[in-house]
């Protein structure tokens, strides 16, 4: 022993001085055990074989893909150091794998049972997708096709819906699992109708974000419906397992969320215009031929004559209809002024044009349910003129075979 | 018709219900001639204004911004 006593700082910093430069950098294989995730982000946990074990930390700014687990064998590179304070040697790590791809899918299994078994992925507690959905709310990588295609696909299909995009880290580990569940808590907030989170495909480290209890927990958690998109068809997460649906790429989820196209509601309504027009142009072409009744004698005669006429023009006019409505489609535009068009054709005044007559009385047009007395003043409206006419008589038609007139008086 | 952010689609939806409702009564043919015209003309707007919005919608992204964790 020294004469000299020196202080326990100064023997700490020989010990660490010898350590660091005698060993320095090292590459150890271990099992994780008491792995802890500080709230700080930095990760504390030892490494263990059956005879030693050594301390371990990890500041929050090493990047790590994948989510270390208890029991798993990983391997890792760091410099060999003392923690001061407790005397205390330890690997201050600056990278770490998993020794082996069966690591990953053990621990994936093992999460899997367990959320399984507290009810993560009942049936039950799944909700469908709500309908109509306006507001959509995305998490993914900003950069990256995944996005991109999304929004492709929504605007190709319904872009009269909203998206509300948070960009988020979907690469690799722990913090890419701790943005996810920020992610979907900050959508919670945003009034979107559903909630898409997902990624392009990867390798499982890669997609080892989505394997995690912390996004399990958000998805959970989560007031509105999550679709999980990750990958492709074949890789399954947790992420998917907890998730309300699941889609099997990004593109079918923005598929999901707009189940009625925008070309679907075009034709539907090219389809309800079509109908309306075909039933106001019945019934009117109905009250045209009573109405024509009341003044033409030969009624019986000329009614057989209009149906077959109210028939062709039905035909001409559905056929121009359909070939113009066909057209419409192909160029996928739909002229507003259409609409305006028809009215002007269904005015209940354009047939005059054709040589029939209307009968209104104080300028309204009676149809065959009015009721009309004798001596009721009434106008015959003509293409080119008014009649003024008072009526007669009225007599009721028995079937075709009957007569009714109104006599014209000067 | 309603073209304005917040309330586009819902009244899309409620437009696309009026004009079924209206095709219905026209399909069944029993009211006035007067009033069916109206309907037709009420039925013809809905169904251009709808076209009119859906031909004019364009995809709205709004982005935010996250907490991102920094790496080195």
């Amino acid at each position: 022993m020294a004469e000299q006593a020196i202080s326990v700082s100064l023997l700490t910093g020989e010990i660490k001085r010898l350590l660091e430069n005698g060993i320095g950098e090292v590459l150890v294989v271990g099992e994780i055990s008491n792995y802890k995730l500080h709230s700080s982000g930095h990760r504390y946990f030892t490494l263990k074989d059956s005879e030693a074990s050594i301390s371990g930390v990890m500041w929050r700014t090493r990047p790590l893909n994948f989510v270390p687990q208890d029991g798993m064998r990983v391997v890792v590179r760091g410099r060999l150091t003392v923690y001061n304070a407790q005397g205390k040697y330890q690997i201050d790590c600056v990278a770490m794998r998993p020794e082996g791809i069966g690591d990953l899918h053990q621990a994936f299994e093992e999460l899997k049972q367990r959320l399984g078994a507290q009810g993560y992925f009942d049936a039950g507690r799944k909700r469908p997708l709500p309908r109509p959905i306006r507001r959509v709310g995305i998490a993914t990588s900003p950069t990256g096709a995944v996005i991109r295609d999304m929004l492709t696909t929504i605007e190709r299909r319904f872009p009269s819906l909203e998206v509300v995009f948070r960009p988020t880290i979907v690469q690799g580990g722990e913090h890419a699992s701790r943005d996810i569940a920020a992610a979907i808590e900050q959508l919670n907030r945003c009034d979107v109708d559903v909630i898409i989170v997902g990624r392009g495909g990867g390798s499982l480290e890669d997609l080892w974000c989505f394997n995690t209890q912390v996004v399990a927990d958000a998805i959970r958690s989560s007031s509105i419906p999550v679709i999980s998109a990750v990958g492709h068809e074949t890789d399954v997460t947790i992420s998917d397992w907890v998730a309300d649906v699941r889609a099997a790429t990004p593109t079918a989820a923005a598929e999901m969320v707009t189940p009625v196209t925008r070309q679907d509601l075009l034709m539907a309504l090219d389809a309800l215009a079509r109908e309306m027009t075909n039933d106001v142009r019945r019934n009117i072409s109905d009250m045209q031929q009573l109405a024509t009744a009341f003044v033409d004698g030969r009624a019986a005669r000329r009614i057989t004559e209009r149906i077959l006429m109210r028939a062709q023009r039905v035909d001409d006019l559905s056929t121009r209809l359909a070939r113009s409505a066909s057209n419409r489609l192909q160029r996928e535009r739909i002229r507003v002024d259409h609409a305006a068009a028809l009215l002007t054709s269904l005015h209940p005044l354009a047939p005059l044009q054709r040589g029939y007559a209307v009968i209104e009385r104080n300028g309204h047009v009676l149809n065959a349910t009015t009721p009309l007395q004798p001596g009721d003043k009434i106008d015959i409206r003509r293409q080119h003129d008014v009649v003024q006419a008072t009526v007669d008589a009225i007599t009721n038609v028995e079937s075709t075979k009957g007569t009714s007139h109104g006599k014209d008086k000067g | 018709m309603a073209k304005t952010k917040d309330e586009a689609p819902k009244s899309l939806e409620e437009q696309l219900k009026r004009l079924e409702e209206i095709a219905t009564l026209l399909d069944r043919g029993d009211a006035p001639i007067d009033q069916q015209l109206q309907l037709f003309e009420e039925g013809m707007a809905l169904a251009a204004g709808c076209r009119a919005y859906l031909e004019q919608a364009e995809l709205k992204v709004q982005t935010l911004s996250g907490e991102n964790p920094v790496i080195p």
